[in-house]
């Protein structure tokens, strides 16, 4: 039982780093950015070449070169995300709303295949592994590399919610989330603003990418689109849009996939996860902590 | 997208098998001077992308053979591949190509799932399929005239790891696939026989969903009930993850794997410690088959590198198909499916070939294979 509830909460904590840019670009703009998940992707190879170009150096200290690489890897997905938005979402952003979910959809398939000329369709093996001794927590098996990894992302959410709540740039978001417009009106460099929340939200998945590759192991250039899903999936449940609530709806659906595989079956894990989507959305379409937003005439 | 794919494979399909088709598939006689077109649909990228060229250089190897006999009705041989990627749609795709190019049999085959569709495509052109390597009992499950398996069925290969696992003594076995039309087939397959009396006892059947990366609940689901041997039918890259995390939640029984994962990148994923001890059953390779030194020679100088899983197999079916023509003395379809019913004792790596009247081998040729020092290496022949 405990187990399962830590398999749930460690792999709810993935979903969660990739759920955020989601939702926060999401809750300022009002778009499905569904290349978000290719970002991940991204970060999983941009680490995996860095890496490689570092060669000997990495095996002596591996934790320590897979912080340095997961700050770089950051920094580059975020500057992707930039680029993303200044060439897929921006000339759109007047346009109607389904246009923009086109061109994501297209930038997300951009990504995917621009990956795999670059860097080929096998899978690759990452060179540096995790490898921690395990302890047991009230009869669950929980290692060194998952509390560490865990930690991590409680961190880079931690440091995301202060940004967005005790900043002037947090403010700026959030006003602009509330009424571009008159945040124009009041002085705020909007597409500034906009570029940085990009930049924001693809290193989360950037970090996750990297994160994941050190953990599993094993990146290829589709792993994007599932987690991609998921994440979306965790953003509805907790309340797209809204910071805590897309932390929540990650742990909420690791946890559920987590009970669902035990008590259905693997091969079910999926249909239970994307069917609570649809019963969320059925039900409480604004999500766990999302707001019924009374839209302004 | 994927019905617009769909729609112009179809067709596609149609066009080439009907009225358009007649001046490419006829046996017109401008066509009996060049050589006979051999076609294999292989995976040449996507997750199994390592076993096509593999597959490739076997067969190429055996036309070259042929044809420095001569080659077939005093024509010459020649090989033509298709990727295949290991899915469906680009499989029919490929299998469209080949029947546009005019091939004279098919030699190709790897993942089942991607081969079952194009069955369809080949048995409508009326072109013999020798499948080399794909092996789900699907595959012969829709009796089509033309279609000939030339390894052994799941059915096979889960009699084989039945063998195995009462052998080395196995109690409580979990047995896990990822939901393909080969790795069902053999999971299946080996959980019904675990349920007869005298087998070790089944703990659980479970499946994955593949391409994700985190298996952890189902990984818990299968140690519940407290197996010693857990089988993974399913391909090496989800069977790597699945080993690694079996090891990291602290299982130390045994693990096997089917001959879809047997694969060097299995042990990279898994990592060495995990991976050292990993049975599989597996289809004889050029490495495990006594005699075959001399081969693997020709097969080093010829393309510079160790022949690798298949490559046996494809060899095999080119000359079977050749054999066929041969006997058949034309390269109409269906007198090349008479031939083929026909052929007896015709030595293949796996033994002497006659066809069942499903048209799979009278004996499967299933051995056990070990991971010995990251390699996979000869256990036992289960003779």
């Amino acid at each position: 039982m405990t187990q399962l509830i830590w398999n749930g909460l460690f792999v709810g904590s993935f979903y969660a780093l990739v759920a955020l840019g989601y939702s926060m670009v999401y809750g300022i703009i009002k778009l499905l950015n569904f290349a978000h998940g290719d970002l991940y992707m991204l970060g999983a190879f941009s680490g995996f070449a860095m890496l490689g170009a570092m060669g000997g150096l990495v095996k002596s200290s591996s934790l320590v070169a897979l912080l340095v690489v997961l700050v770089l890897t950051m920094l580059a997905t975020g500057l992707s995300g930039i680029v993303i938005e200044r060439v897929a979402y921006r000339p759109l952003r007047g346009a109607p709303r389904l246009s923009l979910l086109i061109t994501a959809v297209g930038a997300s398939f951009a990504l995917e295949y621009g990956t795999r000329i670059v860097a080929g369709p096998n899978p690759k093996v990452y060179p540096v592994r995790l490898n921690g001794t395990s302890l047991n927590v009230l009869g669950a098996r929980v290692t060194l590399q998952q509390l560490a990894l865990m930690a991590l992302s409680v961190v880079l959410m931690v440091a995301l919610n202060l940004l967005i709540t005790r900043t002037r740039e947090g403010r700026a978001m959030r006003a602009i989330a509330l009424d571009p417009r008159a945040a124009l009106l009041m002085g705020i460099d909007v597409d500034k603003v906009i570029a940085r929340t990009f930049f924001i939200g693809s290193a989360l998945a950037g970090a996750a990418g990297v994160m994941a590759g050190g953990y599993y192991g094993k990146i290829d250039f589709l792993m994007g689109f599932i987690i991609g899903l998921k994440a979306f999936t965790a953003a509805v449940i907790g309340g797209i849009g809204n910071i805590p609530g897309t932390m929540l709806g990650g742990l909420v659906l690791g946890l559920l996939e987590s009970f669902g595989t035990h008590w259905v079956g693997g091969q079910w894990r999926d249909v239970f996860a994307f069917g609570f989507l649809i019963l969320f959305l059925a039900v409480r379409p604004t999500g766990l902590l999302g707001e019924r937003v009374t839209e302004r005439v | 997208m994927k019905k617009a794919a769909l729609g112009v494979a179809l067709t596609v399909t149609a066009l080439v098998t009907s009225a358009c088709g007649q001046g490419i598939l006829g046996g017109d006689s401008k066509k009996d001077k060049g050589p006979i077109l051999l076609g294999m649909d292989i995976p040449l990228s996507g997750s199994s992308a390592d076993i096509g060229p593999y597959m490739k250089n076997g067969g190429q190897l055996a036309i070259d053979e042929l044809n420095a006999k001569g080659g077939v009705l005093g024509r010459k041989l020649q090989l033509r591949a298709e990727d295949d990627a290991c899915d469906p749609k680009t499989a029919v795709a490929a299998a469209n190509k080949l029947v546009a190019a005019g091939i004279t049999v098919s030699v190709g085959g790897y993942c089942s799932g991607a081969t079952l569709p194009t069955l369809p495509v080949f048995d409508r052109a009326k072109i013999p399929m020798v499948i080399p390597a794909a092996n789900s009992t699907e595959l012969v499950a829709q009796k089509l005239k033309h279609v000939f398996l030339v390894n052994g069925t799941g059915d096979q290969q889960a009699a084989a790891a039945i063998a195995w696992l009462t052998k080395s003594g196995a109690k409580k076995v979990a047995v896990l696939d990822d939901n393909t039309s080969y790795s069902k087939d053999i999971a299946v397959r080996t959980g019904a026989a675990l349920d007869k009396p005298g087998a070790p006892d089944k703990t659980s059947l479970d499946a994955v969903t593949p391409g994700e990366s985190d298996y952890s609940a189902t990984v818990t689901n299968v140690l519940k009930g407290k197996p010693d041997f857990v089988y993974w039918t399913g391909y090496y890259q989800e069977g790597g993850l699945i080993l690694r995390q079996l090891r990291q939640a602290g299982y130390t029984g045994k693990f096997m794997v089917g001959d879809g994962s047997v694969d060097t990148k299995l042990v990279k994923i898994a990592g060495d410690k995990a991976a050292e001890g990993t049975y599989a059953t597996m289809t004889q390779t050029p490495d495990t088959i006594q005699g075959a030194q001399g081969w693997i020679a020709n097969y080093k100088q010829k393309f510079g590198a160790e022949p690798g899983p298949y490559s046996t197999q494809a060899y095999d079916a080119v000359r079977v198909a050749a054999e066929a023509i041969k006997n058949a003395d034309s390269t109409d379809g269906d007198k090349i499916v008479t031939a083929l019913e026909g052929i007896n004792g015709f030595p293949l790596f796996s033994g002497p070939l006659k066809f069942t009247p499903q048209h799979t081998l009278t004996s499967g040729g299933f051995v056990i294979l070990v991971v010995k020092n990251g390699k996979f290496t000869l256990q036992d022949a289960l003779k």
